[in-house]
Protein backbone atom coordinates (compact mmCIF):
# COMPACT_ATOMS: atom_id res chain seq x y z
CA UNK A 1 0.00 0.00 0.00
CA UNK A 2 1.40 3.33 -0.96
CA UNK A 3 1.02 6.34 1.26
CA UNK A 4 0.13 9.58 -0.31
CA UNK A 5 0.88 13.15 0.52
CA UNK A 6 -1.34 16.10 -0.07
CA UNK A 7 0.05 19.55 -0.20
CA UNK A 8 -3.11 21.41 0.73
CA UNK A 9 -2.86 21.81 4.46
CA UNK A 10 -4.98 24.86 5.05
CA UNK A 11 -7.70 24.32 7.60
CA UNK A 12 -11.20 25.64 7.42
CA UNK A 13 -13.13 27.29 10.15
CA UNK A 14 -15.47 24.81 11.71
CA UNK A 15 -18.41 24.38 13.97
CA UNK A 16 -19.32 25.30 17.48
CA UNK A 17 -19.30 22.55 20.06
CA UNK A 18 -16.28 20.33 20.47
CA UNK A 19 -14.50 21.91 17.55
CA UNK A 20 -11.36 23.82 16.80
CA UNK A 21 -12.44 27.31 15.80
CA UNK A 22 -9.68 28.21 13.36
CA UNK A 23 -6.56 26.78 11.78
CA UNK A 24 -3.65 27.29 14.13
CA UNK A 25 -0.63 28.98 12.63
CA UNK A 26 2.95 28.53 13.75
CA UNK A 27 3.39 30.67 16.86
CA UNK A 28 -0.24 30.38 17.88
CA UNK A 29 -1.61 28.29 20.66
CA UNK A 30 -3.48 25.30 19.29
CA UNK A 31 -7.17 25.43 20.25
CA UNK A 32 -8.21 22.63 22.50
CA UNK A 33 -10.43 19.82 21.26
CA UNK A 34 -11.86 16.62 22.68
CA UNK A 35 -12.55 13.49 20.65
CA UNK A 36 -13.18 9.80 21.37
CA UNK A 37 -10.07 7.66 21.56
CA UNK A 38 -10.13 4.85 19.00
CA UNK A 39 -9.10 2.09 21.36
CA UNK A 40 -11.48 2.91 24.21
CA UNK A 41 -14.12 5.34 22.92
CA UNK A 42 -13.32 7.53 25.94
CA UNK A 43 -12.82 11.29 25.63
CA UNK A 44 -9.29 12.53 25.16
CA UNK A 45 -8.41 16.22 24.91
CA UNK A 46 -5.35 17.95 23.55
CA UNK A 47 -5.28 19.81 26.88
CA UNK A 48 -4.71 16.48 28.65
CA UNK A 49 -1.11 16.74 27.42
CA UNK A 50 -0.42 20.33 28.47
CA UNK A 51 3.10 20.57 29.87
CA UNK A 52 4.37 17.99 27.37
CA UNK A 53 5.56 18.30 23.82
CA UNK A 54 3.06 16.83 21.38
CA UNK A 55 3.41 15.73 17.79
CA UNK A 56 -0.15 15.92 16.46
CA UNK A 57 -0.68 13.84 13.34
CA UNK A 58 -3.86 13.79 11.33
CA UNK A 59 -3.76 10.84 8.98
CA UNK A 60 -5.77 8.18 7.18
CA UNK A 61 -5.01 4.51 6.77
CA UNK A 62 -5.07 4.67 2.96
CA UNK B 1 2.66 7.77 9.42
CA UNK B 2 5.17 4.97 9.88
CA UNK B 3 8.06 7.41 9.43
CA UNK B 4 6.96 9.46 12.42
CA UNK B 5 6.20 6.33 14.40
CA UNK B 6 9.78 5.17 13.90
CA UNK B 7 11.36 8.60 14.31
CA UNK B 8 9.66 9.34 17.61
CA UNK B 9 9.57 5.90 19.23
CA UNK B 10 12.52 6.56 21.55
CA UNK B 11 11.39 10.09 22.42
CA UNK B 12 8.01 8.72 23.46
CA UNK B 13 9.63 5.95 25.46
CA UNK B 14 11.86 8.50 27.23
CA UNK B 15 8.86 10.66 28.10
CA UNK B 16 10.10 13.55 25.98
CA UNK B 17 7.19 13.55 23.56
CA UNK B 18 3.57 12.54 23.15
CA UNK B 19 2.52 11.24 19.76
CA UNK B 20 -1.17 11.95 19.25
CA UNK B 21 -3.05 10.80 16.16
CA UNK B 22 -6.38 11.91 14.73
CA UNK B 23 -8.18 10.11 11.94
CA UNK B 24 -11.20 11.36 10.01
CA UNK B 25 -12.13 7.96 8.58
CA UNK B 26 -15.76 6.89 8.52
CA UNK B 27 -15.18 3.46 10.09
CA UNK B 28 -13.08 3.59 13.22
CA UNK B 29 -12.39 -0.16 13.31
CA UNK B 30 -10.46 0.05 10.06
CA UNK B 31 -8.06 2.59 11.52
CA UNK B 32 -7.74 0.45 14.65
CA UNK B 33 -6.78 -2.47 12.43
CA UNK B 34 -4.25 -0.29 10.62
CA UNK B 35 -2.76 0.85 13.94
CA UNK B 36 -2.58 -2.75 15.15
CA UNK B 37 -0.84 -3.79 11.93
CA UNK B 38 1.72 -1.00 12.16
CA UNK B 39 2.22 -1.37 15.91
CA UNK B 40 1.03 2.17 16.71
CA UNK B 41 0.68 2.22 20.47
CA UNK B 42 0.11 5.95 20.80
CA UNK B 43 -3.39 7.37 21.30
CA UNK B 44 -5.43 7.91 18.14
CA UNK B 45 -8.61 9.97 18.26
CA UNK B 46 -11.57 9.47 15.93
CA UNK B 47 -13.08 12.46 14.15
CA UNK B 48 -15.45 10.93 11.56
CA UNK B 49 -17.38 14.18 11.11
CA UNK B 50 -14.25 16.33 10.83
CA UNK B 51 -14.96 18.73 13.66
CA UNK B 52 -11.32 19.75 13.40
CA UNK B 53 -12.23 21.32 10.09
CA UNK B 54 -9.21 19.90 8.29
CA UNK B 55 -9.34 20.15 4.54
CA UNK B 56 -6.80 17.41 3.79
CA UNK B 57 -4.49 14.92 5.46
CA UNK B 58 -1.77 14.25 6.41
CA UNK B 59 -1.27 17.17 8.77
CA UNK B 60 1.67 17.11 11.18
CA UNK B 61 1.98 19.76 13.87
CA UNK B 62 4.69 20.05 16.51
CA UNK B 63 3.06 21.57 19.59
CA UNK B 64 5.23 22.66 22.50
CA UNK B 65 4.69 22.27 26.23
CA UNK B 66 2.57 25.43 26.31
CA UNK B 67 0.26 24.22 23.55
CA UNK B 68 1.86 26.49 20.96
CA UNK B 69 2.37 25.28 17.40
CA UNK B 70 6.09 25.41 16.60
CA UNK B 71 6.14 23.70 13.24
CA UNK B 72 3.46 22.83 10.69
CA UNK B 73 5.65 20.46 8.70
CA UNK B 74 8.53 19.32 10.88
CA UNK B 75 11.47 17.59 9.31
CA UNK B 76 11.98 14.09 10.73
CA UNK B 77 15.77 14.42 10.27
CA UNK B 78 16.08 17.57 12.38
CA UNK B 79 13.08 17.03 14.62
CA UNK B 80 15.10 16.19 17.73
CA UNK B 81 17.29 19.28 17.56
CA UNK B 82 14.58 21.63 16.27
CA UNK B 83 11.86 20.58 18.69
CA UNK B 84 12.36 17.71 21.11
CA UNK B 85 15.50 19.07 22.79
CA UNK B 86 14.44 22.72 22.76
CA UNK B 87 12.80 24.62 25.58
CA UNK B 88 10.20 27.09 24.42
CA UNK B 89 8.89 30.26 26.06
CA UNK B 90 5.17 30.81 26.48
CA UNK B 91 5.10 33.54 23.83
CA UNK B 92 1.94 32.68 21.93
CA UNK B 93 0.27 35.46 19.99
CA UNK B 94 -3.12 34.31 21.20
CA UNK B 95 -4.46 33.69 24.67
CA UNK B 96 -4.56 30.36 26.43
CA UNK B 97 -7.16 27.96 25.14
CA UNK B 98 -10.55 27.86 26.76
CA UNK B 99 -11.03 25.10 29.29
CA UNK B 100 -12.05 21.83 27.73
CA UNK B 101 -15.85 21.41 27.77
CA UNK B 102 -17.25 18.75 30.03
CA UNK B 103 -17.48 15.31 28.48
CA UNK B 104 -19.71 13.64 27.77
CA UNK B 105 -21.51 16.83 26.74
CA UNK B 106 -24.90 17.69 28.13
CA UNK B 107 -27.18 16.78 25.26
CA UNK B 108 -30.23 18.40 26.87
CA UNK B 109 -28.44 21.72 27.27
CA UNK B 110 -27.22 21.68 23.66
CA UNK B 111 -30.69 20.79 22.44
CA UNK B 112 -32.21 23.62 24.45
CA UNK B 113 -29.61 26.01 23.03
CA UNK B 114 -30.40 24.83 19.50
CA UNK B 115 -34.13 25.29 19.98
CA UNK B 116 -33.60 28.71 21.50
CA UNK B 117 -30.98 29.86 19.01
CA UNK B 118 -32.73 28.37 15.99
CA UNK B 119 -29.54 28.77 13.95
CA UNK B 120 -27.50 26.39 11.83
CA UNK B 121 -24.43 26.55 14.14
CA UNK B 122 -26.42 25.67 17.26
CA UNK B 123 -28.18 22.75 15.59
CA UNK B 124 -24.88 21.64 14.10
CA UNK B 125 -23.26 21.76 17.54
CA UNK B 126 -26.05 19.60 18.94
CA UNK B 127 -25.61 17.20 16.02
CA UNK B 128 -21.85 17.10 16.60
CA UNK B 129 -22.30 16.13 20.23
CA UNK B 130 -24.77 13.39 19.34
CA UNK B 131 -22.66 12.10 16.45
CA UNK B 132 -19.45 11.91 18.48
CA UNK B 133 -20.76 10.90 21.88
CA UNK B 134 -24.27 9.57 21.46
CA UNK B 135 -23.40 6.23 19.91
CA UNK B 136 -25.51 4.38 17.37
CA UNK B 137 -28.57 4.81 19.59
CA UNK B 138 -28.57 8.59 18.97
CA UNK B 139 -27.70 8.45 15.26
CA UNK B 140 -31.25 9.33 14.23
CA UNK B 141 -31.26 12.32 16.60
CA UNK B 142 -27.96 13.45 15.09
CA UNK B 143 -29.40 13.13 11.60
CA UNK B 144 -32.43 15.20 12.63
CA UNK B 145 -30.21 17.89 14.19
CA UNK B 146 -28.08 18.21 11.05
CA UNK B 147 -31.19 18.27 8.88
CA UNK B 148 -32.41 21.26 10.89
CA UNK B 149 -29.00 22.92 10.46
CA UNK B 150 -29.01 22.58 6.67
CA UNK B 151 -32.66 23.65 6.47
CA UNK B 152 -31.74 26.86 8.31
CA UNK B 153 -28.58 27.39 6.26
CA UNK B 154 -28.40 25.40 3.02
CA UNK B 155 -24.87 26.75 2.48
CA UNK B 156 -23.50 25.15 5.65
CA UNK B 157 -21.17 22.67 3.97
CA UNK B 158 -19.87 21.22 7.24
CA UNK B 159 -23.40 20.38 8.33
CA UNK B 160 -24.08 18.71 4.97
CA UNK B 161 -20.91 16.62 5.26
CA UNK B 162 -21.68 15.61 8.84
CA UNK B 163 -25.25 14.78 7.89
CA UNK B 164 -23.83 12.42 5.25
CA UNK B 165 -21.38 10.82 7.66
CA UNK B 166 -24.13 10.25 10.21
CA UNK B 167 -26.52 8.82 7.63
CA UNK B 168 -23.84 6.40 6.47
CA UNK B 169 -23.15 5.44 10.08
CA UNK B 170 -26.83 4.66 10.58
CA UNK B 171 -26.83 2.74 7.30
CA UNK B 172 -24.07 0.50 8.68
CA UNK B 173 -26.04 -0.15 11.88
CA UNK B 174 -29.11 -2.34 12.48
CA UNK B 175 -31.30 0.78 12.72
CA UNK B 176 -30.67 1.68 9.07
CA UNK B 177 -33.30 3.29 6.93
CA UNK B 178 -33.54 2.06 3.35
CA UNK B 179 -32.57 5.42 1.88
CA UNK B 180 -29.66 6.22 4.21
CA UNK B 181 -26.76 5.48 1.88
CA UNK B 182 -28.28 7.30 -1.09
CA UNK B 183 -29.10 10.27 1.16
CA UNK B 184 -25.55 10.23 2.56
CA UNK B 185 -24.05 10.40 -0.92
CA UNK B 186 -26.41 13.23 -1.86
CA UNK B 187 -25.45 15.17 1.31
CA UNK B 188 -21.72 14.69 0.66
CA UNK B 189 -22.24 15.86 -2.92
CA UNK B 190 -23.99 19.03 -1.73
CA UNK B 191 -21.14 19.70 0.71
CA UNK B 192 -18.51 19.28 -1.98
CA UNK B 193 -20.40 21.51 -4.41
CA UNK B 194 -20.21 24.21 -1.73
CA UNK B 195 -16.46 23.72 -1.23
CA UNK B 196 -14.69 21.72 -3.94
CA UNK B 197 -11.35 22.21 -2.16
CA UNK B 198 -12.39 20.19 0.89
CA UNK B 199 -10.49 16.95 0.43
CA UNK B 200 -11.78 15.25 3.58
CA UNK B 201 -15.26 15.55 2.08
CA UNK B 202 -14.10 14.59 -1.40
CA UNK B 203 -12.38 11.44 -0.15
CA UNK B 204 -15.59 10.25 1.51
CA UNK B 205 -17.34 10.25 -1.87
CA UNK B 206 -14.35 8.78 -3.67
CA UNK B 207 -14.23 5.94 -1.15
CA UNK B 208 -17.48 4.65 -2.63
CA UNK B 209 -17.11 6.13 -6.10
CA UNK B 210 -15.99 5.07 -9.59
CA UNK B 211 -12.44 4.07 -10.47
CA UNK B 212 -11.90 7.08 -12.73
CA UNK B 213 -12.34 9.38 -9.74
CA UNK B 214 -10.22 7.41 -7.28
CA UNK B 215 -6.83 8.69 -6.12
CA UNK B 216 -6.00 5.22 -4.73
CA UNK B 217 -7.70 2.01 -3.60
CA UNK B 218 -8.74 2.96 -0.11
CA UNK B 219 -8.77 -0.33 1.78
CA UNK B 220 -6.84 -2.78 -0.38
CA UNK B 221 -4.38 -3.16 2.51
CA UNK B 222 -6.89 -4.92 4.80
CA UNK B 223 -6.20 -8.58 3.82
CA UNK B 224 -2.43 -8.01 4.00
CA UNK B 225 -2.79 -6.42 7.43
CA UNK B 226 -4.99 -9.22 8.76
CA UNK B 227 -2.60 -11.88 7.48
CA UNK B 228 0.41 -10.15 9.02
CA UNK B 229 -1.34 -9.76 12.37
CA UNK B 230 -2.38 -13.42 12.39
CA UNK B 231 1.19 -14.42 11.52
CA UNK B 232 2.28 -12.62 14.69
CA UNK B 233 -0.12 -14.81 16.65
CA UNK B 234 -2.54 -11.96 17.31
CA UNK B 235 -6.24 -11.63 16.53
CA UNK B 236 -6.96 -8.79 14.07
CA UNK B 237 -9.41 -6.09 15.08
CA UNK B 238 -12.71 -7.35 13.65
CA UNK B 239 -14.35 -5.19 10.98
CA UNK B 240 -18.14 -4.99 11.31
CA UNK B 241 -18.30 -3.49 7.81
CA UNK B 242 -15.79 -5.16 5.53
CA UNK B 243 -14.53 -3.07 2.65
CA UNK B 244 -15.25 -4.45 -0.79
CA UNK B 245 -16.22 -3.31 -4.25
CA UNK B 246 -15.52 0.37 -4.67
CA UNK B 247 -13.61 0.57 -1.41
CA UNK B 248 -10.85 -1.72 -2.69
CA UNK B 249 -11.06 -0.99 -6.43
CA UNK B 250 -7.92 0.29 -8.08
CA UNK B 251 -7.96 3.69 -9.79
CA UNK B 252 -8.23 3.76 -13.58
CA UNK B 253 -7.25 6.37 -16.15
CA UNK B 254 -9.80 5.24 -18.72
CA UNK B 255 -13.21 3.70 -18.40
CA UNK B 256 -12.91 -0.07 -18.70
CA UNK B 257 -15.84 -1.52 -20.53
CA UNK B 258 -17.36 -4.91 -19.92
CA UNK B 259 -14.85 -7.68 -20.58
CA UNK B 260 -15.84 -10.63 -22.78
CA UNK B 261 -19.34 -11.35 -23.93
CA UNK B 262 -21.25 -13.24 -21.25
CA UNK B 263 -24.60 -14.68 -22.19
CA UNK B 264 -27.73 -12.95 -21.00
CA UNK B 265 -29.15 -15.51 -18.55
CA UNK B 266 -32.80 -14.53 -19.12
CA UNK B 267 -32.96 -12.68 -22.45
CA UNK B 268 -36.69 -13.13 -22.89
CA UNK B 269 -37.68 -12.39 -19.33
CA UNK B 270 -39.29 -15.77 -18.74
CA UNK B 271 -38.06 -16.35 -15.19
CA UNK B 272 -40.76 -15.69 -12.59
CA UNK B 273 -40.63 -12.33 -10.89
CA UNK B 274 -39.93 -12.06 -7.18
CA UNK B 275 -43.27 -11.32 -5.50
CA UNK B 276 -41.60 -9.26 -2.77
CA UNK B 277 -39.22 -11.53 -0.90
CA UNK B 278 -36.26 -9.29 -1.67
CA UNK B 279 -35.85 -5.52 -1.94
CA UNK B 280 -33.04 -3.82 -3.83
CA UNK B 281 -31.44 -0.56 -2.73
CA UNK B 282 -29.81 1.41 -5.54
CA UNK B 283 -27.18 4.04 -4.82
CA UNK B 284 -25.00 5.85 -7.33
CA UNK B 285 -21.77 7.53 -6.25
CA UNK B 286 -21.49 10.40 -6.82
CA UNK B 287 -25.16 11.33 -6.80
CA UNK B 288 -24.84 13.25 -10.08
CA UNK B 289 -22.21 13.43 -12.83
CA UNK B 290 -21.30 15.51 -15.85
CA UNK B 291 -21.91 14.10 -19.36
CA UNK B 292 -19.26 11.51 -20.22
CA UNK B 293 -18.30 10.87 -16.58
CA UNK B 294 -18.82 7.66 -14.66
CA UNK B 295 -20.55 6.59 -11.47
CA UNK B 296 -20.20 3.62 -9.19
CA UNK B 297 -23.49 1.77 -8.75
CA UNK B 298 -24.09 -0.01 -5.45
CA UNK B 299 -26.92 -2.55 -5.45
CA UNK B 300 -27.80 -4.06 -2.09
CA UNK B 301 -30.32 -6.89 -1.87
CA UNK B 302 -32.07 -7.52 1.42
CA UNK B 303 -34.60 -10.18 2.32
CA UNK B 304 -37.91 -8.87 3.65
CA UNK B 305 -37.48 -8.51 7.44
CA UNK B 306 -40.53 -10.61 8.31
CA UNK B 307 -40.36 -12.94 5.34
CA UNK B 308 -39.94 -16.69 5.49
CA UNK B 309 -37.43 -17.04 2.67
CA UNK B 310 -33.64 -17.33 2.71
CA UNK B 311 -30.86 -17.33 0.15
CA UNK B 312 -30.24 -20.80 -1.26
CA UNK B 313 -26.44 -21.09 -1.22
CA UNK B 314 -26.41 -24.54 -2.76
CA UNK B 315 -27.43 -23.02 -6.08
CA UNK B 316 -25.78 -20.33 -8.24
CA UNK B 317 -24.88 -17.03 -6.59
CA UNK B 318 -27.02 -13.93 -7.00
CA UNK B 319 -26.32 -12.51 -10.46
CA UNK B 320 -27.12 -9.14 -11.98
CA UNK B 321 -27.39 -8.54 -15.71
CA UNK B 322 -26.84 -4.97 -16.87
CA UNK B 323 -27.77 -3.36 -20.19
CA UNK B 324 -25.52 -0.38 -20.97
CA UNK B 325 -27.30 2.86 -21.85
CA UNK B 326 -27.29 3.86 -25.52
CA UNK B 327 -24.11 5.83 -26.17
CA UNK B 328 -22.71 4.91 -22.78
CA UNK B 329 -20.98 1.91 -21.24
CA UNK B 330 -20.88 -0.30 -18.16
CA UNK B 331 -17.88 -1.93 -16.50
CA UNK B 332 -19.60 -5.32 -16.65
CA UNK B 333 -22.62 -6.97 -18.18
CA UNK B 334 -22.95 -9.70 -15.59
CA UNK B 335 -21.84 -9.43 -11.95
CA UNK B 336 -22.16 -11.91 -9.10
CA UNK B 337 -22.51 -11.49 -5.35
CA UNK B 338 -20.52 -13.53 -2.89
CA UNK B 339 -22.39 -16.29 -1.11
CA UNK B 340 -21.78 -17.96 2.22
CA UNK B 341 -20.74 -21.55 2.81
CA UNK B 342 -23.87 -22.39 4.81
CA UNK B 343 -26.71 -24.01 2.86
CA UNK B 344 -29.02 -21.07 3.52
CA UNK B 345 -28.46 -17.59 4.91
CA UNK B 346 -30.18 -14.24 5.15
CA UNK B 347 -27.44 -11.61 5.01
CA UNK B 348 -27.57 -8.53 2.79
CA UNK B 349 -25.92 -9.12 -0.58
CA UNK B 350 -24.15 -6.42 -2.51
CA UNK B 351 -22.82 -6.04 -6.02
CA UNK B 352 -21.23 -3.07 -7.70
CA UNK B 353 -20.38 -1.90 -11.17
CA UNK B 354 -19.71 1.33 -12.98
CA UNK B 355 -21.64 3.23 -15.60
CA UNK B 356 -20.23 5.79 -18.00
CA UNK B 357 -23.00 8.10 -19.15
CA UNK B 358 -23.08 9.28 -22.79
CA UNK B 359 -21.18 12.45 -23.64
CA UNK B 360 -24.40 14.09 -24.76
CA UNK B 361 -26.43 12.88 -21.78
CA UNK B 362 -28.99 15.19 -20.20
CA UNK B 363 -31.41 14.83 -17.31
CA UNK B 364 -31.47 11.23 -16.14
CA UNK B 365 -29.76 8.24 -17.74
CA UNK B 366 -31.61 4.99 -17.10
CA UNK B 367 -29.75 1.69 -16.99
CA UNK B 368 -31.97 -1.40 -17.08
CA UNK B 369 -30.78 -4.37 -15.07
CA UNK B 370 -32.17 -7.42 -13.40
CA UNK B 371 -31.10 -9.78 -10.65
CA UNK B 372 -31.54 -13.54 -10.52
CA UNK B 373 -31.31 -15.38 -7.23
CA UNK B 374 -32.29 -18.62 -5.60
CA UNK B 375 -34.51 -18.59 -2.53
CA UNK B 376 -35.77 -21.29 -0.20
CA UNK B 377 -38.99 -20.92 1.76
CA UNK B 378 -38.73 -21.97 5.41
CA UNK B 379 -42.41 -22.86 5.64
CA UNK B 380 -42.89 -25.15 2.66
CA UNK B 381 -39.28 -25.95 1.90
CA UNK B 382 -39.81 -24.77 -1.67
CA UNK B 383 -36.68 -23.53 -3.42
CA UNK B 384 -36.89 -21.48 -6.61
CA UNK B 385 -35.08 -19.12 -8.94
CA UNK B 386 -36.65 -15.68 -9.25
CA UNK B 387 -35.96 -12.43 -11.04
CA UNK B 388 -36.08 -8.84 -9.83
CA UNK B 389 -36.03 -6.04 -12.41
CA UNK B 390 -34.06 -2.96 -11.39
CA UNK B 391 -33.63 0.39 -13.10
CA UNK B 392 -30.55 2.39 -12.18
CA UNK B 393 -31.10 6.10 -12.63
CA UNK B 394 -28.01 8.27 -13.03
CA UNK B 395 -28.61 11.99 -12.66
CA UNK B 396 -26.66 14.17 -15.09
CA UNK B 397 -25.60 17.69 -14.04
Amino acid sequence: MAHRTLSALALLACSAGPAVAAPPAVGERHPDFTLPELATGKPKALADFRGKKVLLIQFASW
Amino acid sequence: MPVWHDTTKQFVKDGKLVLLGVTQEQHQERCRLFAQWKGFEWPILHDPINVLGSSAVPIVLAIDEHGIVRSARPNPKTFEADFVNKTFADDAKNAAADPTPAHPPRFDALKAAAEKGASAPTWRAYGDALALWGGAARASDAVAAYQKAVALDPKDGAAWFRLGATLRRRYDAPARAADDFRAAVAAWGTALDLDPNQYIWRRRIQQYGPRLDKPYPFYDWVPEAEAAIRARGEKPVPLPVRPDGAEIAKPAKAFAGAPGAPANPDPNGKIARDPGAVACEVVTVPAAVKPGDSVRVHLTFRLAPKGTEHWNNEAEPLRVWIDPPAGGATSARLVEAEKLAAATSSEARAVGFEVQVPKDAKGTVRVPAYALYHLCDDDGGLCRLVRLDVTVEVRVK
